[in-house]
């Protein structure tokens, strides 16, 4: 089933002065319930847009979306859904618990679930110590949590997260990470945005990578990560002296008795052979590949250009 | 929605400038003192003081809280927050009006019973001629605050499409005196004796008394001091009067809310 379904959404910016910005130029993408997905792109490249777009925050200046088969333009399209905006604020004389209380209350969550689910959002995302001050006194890493806690609270179907680990330290990082792989395995739905191309490799399902407005790249991760590989790099103990067998292959370290050759993913099973022929004993195999990032570079290159 | 106007309420009760408002409220343990120089009519004097007093309060509170609450919600963003919860923009909007309004009515039952409180007092140092016509003390009560809460909704309307605080405070100050002041104009400019206005002027001046809130129909504050009868028909008047035109203000306002792009 689709969960959010994205057709030629395009806004164009009314800026001053009859200025024009394209923001958005006819966006399309589907993205499947149980699926996380990497929305990659640089700064200003339309990330916040399309996905304000999608809360209904500002109107689409042309297509549509749906989520859950809902119109975006009903406030209905959002009952299944928890958001948490970039560089979030939320009533801040309010304290956490207040605050969750009434995100859940909207969400018609009630009685004991609510309590329940309250206390268990500021335990995971550890703010139980400070739930009973006003969020006016929390750090800038306390209200990202809290933005976490207010979408968990409610235990939506699909979940559209605004760079979701901006602010956060890396126990906080972690934490996100292996909440997103939880809610996935649950079956939820999770659509995010970010810049750090590690955050997707280690969490998603597929990524796009939108510039300028446009979507450039759309594939799964793990083909990405496939056709970005390289080869492979293989350290063998030279018990034997005939190390000149290997000589069509690029020597990446000697470190006596252990060689180490970078062998391209093609000649893989050759080198291997050769390996059980001439009984090397194999130390490690790892792989060489160009990461996610590379690839992003890449194609943020590609579009610009 | 109930759940917004407990927010909307909760909001306003920790807010350091109401506390500030509520403070100036101690302004009403003054007025025995100042009464008391009329010797004649002291409970008179402290009435329409009283009355007064309260009157400005609640005018003050309007003002900032219908002049600010939007803005704020939209200056720091949490309307992201807020609006992309499932509730439609118009409920959002109409939650946060019946939450102020609810205010303001309380307050002004809250204040309502300080200033019958000083009335009395004036009342045993020096007793009136006449009884004191508590029931007209009531509506001219009642109907100052539902005058305020439509200062609300005109404020709301301003804050529905203003970028500022400018718009909304500035814009419903203009109103509330044009709209204070506009039966007086309009009662003379189509009295027959005045002659030397131009017909444009008349069909102008009819429009904006119209259009705009007439807020001196609210006014009940002599009745209540001089005792002077209040008639239900007139009473049932503005009561209706209040209703239709709070409905479409606010209604207006969250129509043109709700068309707001959010960025
Ligand atoms: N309210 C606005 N008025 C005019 N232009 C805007 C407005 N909001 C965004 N833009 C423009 O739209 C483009 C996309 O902005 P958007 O916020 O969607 O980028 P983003 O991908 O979220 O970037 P970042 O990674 O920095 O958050 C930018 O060029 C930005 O200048
Ligand atoms: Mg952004």
């Amino acid at each position: 089933m689709k969960a959010i379904e994205i057709s030629g959404l395009g806004k164009t910016y009314k800026g001053r002065k009859g200025t024009r910005i394209q923001a958005l130029k006819g966006l399309s993408l589907d993205i499947m319930q149980g699926e996380v997905f990497g929305f990659l792109g640089p700064n200003g490249a339309g990330k916040s847009t399309t996905i304000k777009a999608l809360m209904g925050l500002i109107r689409p200046t042309a297509g549509d979306a749906l989520i859950l088969g809902e119109r975006i333009t009903s406030c209905t399209a959002r009952r299944n859904v928890g958001y948490l905006p970039e560089n979030p604020s939320f009533y801040d004389y309010l304290t956490a618990e207040e605050y969750l209380t009434f995100v859940a209350k909207s969400f018609d969550v009630k009685g004991n679930l609510l309590e329940q689910r309250v206390a268990e959002s500021l335990k995971l995302m550890e703010l139980w110590e400070a739930r009973k001050r006003p969020i006016r006194s929390y750090s800038k890493g306390m209200v990202q949590r809290v933005g976490l806690a207010q979408v968990l609270v409610h235990a939506p179907e699909v979940f559209i997260l605004d760079e979701p680990m901006s602010g956060l330290d890396p126990l906080g990082r972690a934490l996100v990470k292996e909440i997103i792989l939880d809610l996935k395995k649950r079956g939820k739905c999770v659509f995010f945005s970010t810049h750090i191309t590690d955050d997707v490799e280690k969490v998603c399902d597929r990524v796009g990578v939108i510039v300028s407005g446009q979507l450039q790249a759309l594939d799964s991760v793990e083909n990405i990560l496939r056709s970005g590989l390289e080869g492979y790099c293989v350290q063998i103990r030279s018990g034997v002296k005939r190390l000149d067998v290997f000589d069509g292959f690029e020597v990446l370290r000697t470190h006596d008795p252990f060689v180490e050759y970078m062998v391209p993913a093609a000649r893989f099973n050759e080198f291997m052979a050769l390996v059980g022929h001439h009984s090397a004993e194999v130390m490690f195999v790892e792989t060489r590949r160009k990461d996610l990032e590379a690839f992003f570079l890449e194609i943020v290159e590609k579009g610009e250009a | 929605m109930l759940n917004l106007v407990e927010i909307t309420l909760k909001s306003i009760l920790r807010d350091r400038v109401f506390h500030g408002i509520i403070f100036s409220a101690l302004v009403f343990l003054l007025i025995p003192s100042v009464a008391s120089l009329s010797m004649r009519q002291m409970t008179e004097l402290s009435m329409n003081l009283s009355l007064s007093l309260l009157s400005f309060i609640l005018l003050l509170l309007a003002l900032f809280l219908g002049g600010t609450h939007l803005w704020k919600d939209i200056e720091r963003r949490y309307t992201y927050s807020v609006l992309t919860l499932p509730i439609s923009r118009s409920s959002y909007l109409v939650g946060k009006f019946l939450g102020i309004a609810i205010f303001i009515f309380a307050v002004a039952c809250l204040l309502g019973l300080v200033a019958a409180g000083v009335v009395v007092f004036s009342s045993g140092i020096y007793p009136p001629e006449r009884p004191i016509a508590w029931d007209n003390f009531v509506a001219a009560v009642v109907l100052d605050a539902l005058k305020y809460i439509l200062v609300v909704a005109t404020a709301f309307l301003f804050s529905s499409v203003g970028t500022s605080f400018f718009l909304p405070v500035f814009g419903t100050i203009c109103i509330f005196f044009v709209g204070s002041a506009s039966q007086q104009v309009y009662d003379y400019i189509t009295a027959p004796a005045t002659t030397d206005i131009s017909l444009f002027t008349k069909k102008a001046a009819t429009v904006v008394y119209y259009l705009l809130p007439n807020y001196s129909a609210f006014d009940y504050k002599v009745n209540a001091v001089y005792g002077v009868p209040i008639a239900g028909s007139g009473l049932l008047l503005t009561l209706a009067y209040f209703a239709v035109y709070a409905l479409i203000v606010v209604a207006l306002a969250a129509l043109l809310f709700e068309k707001r792009e959010m960025n």
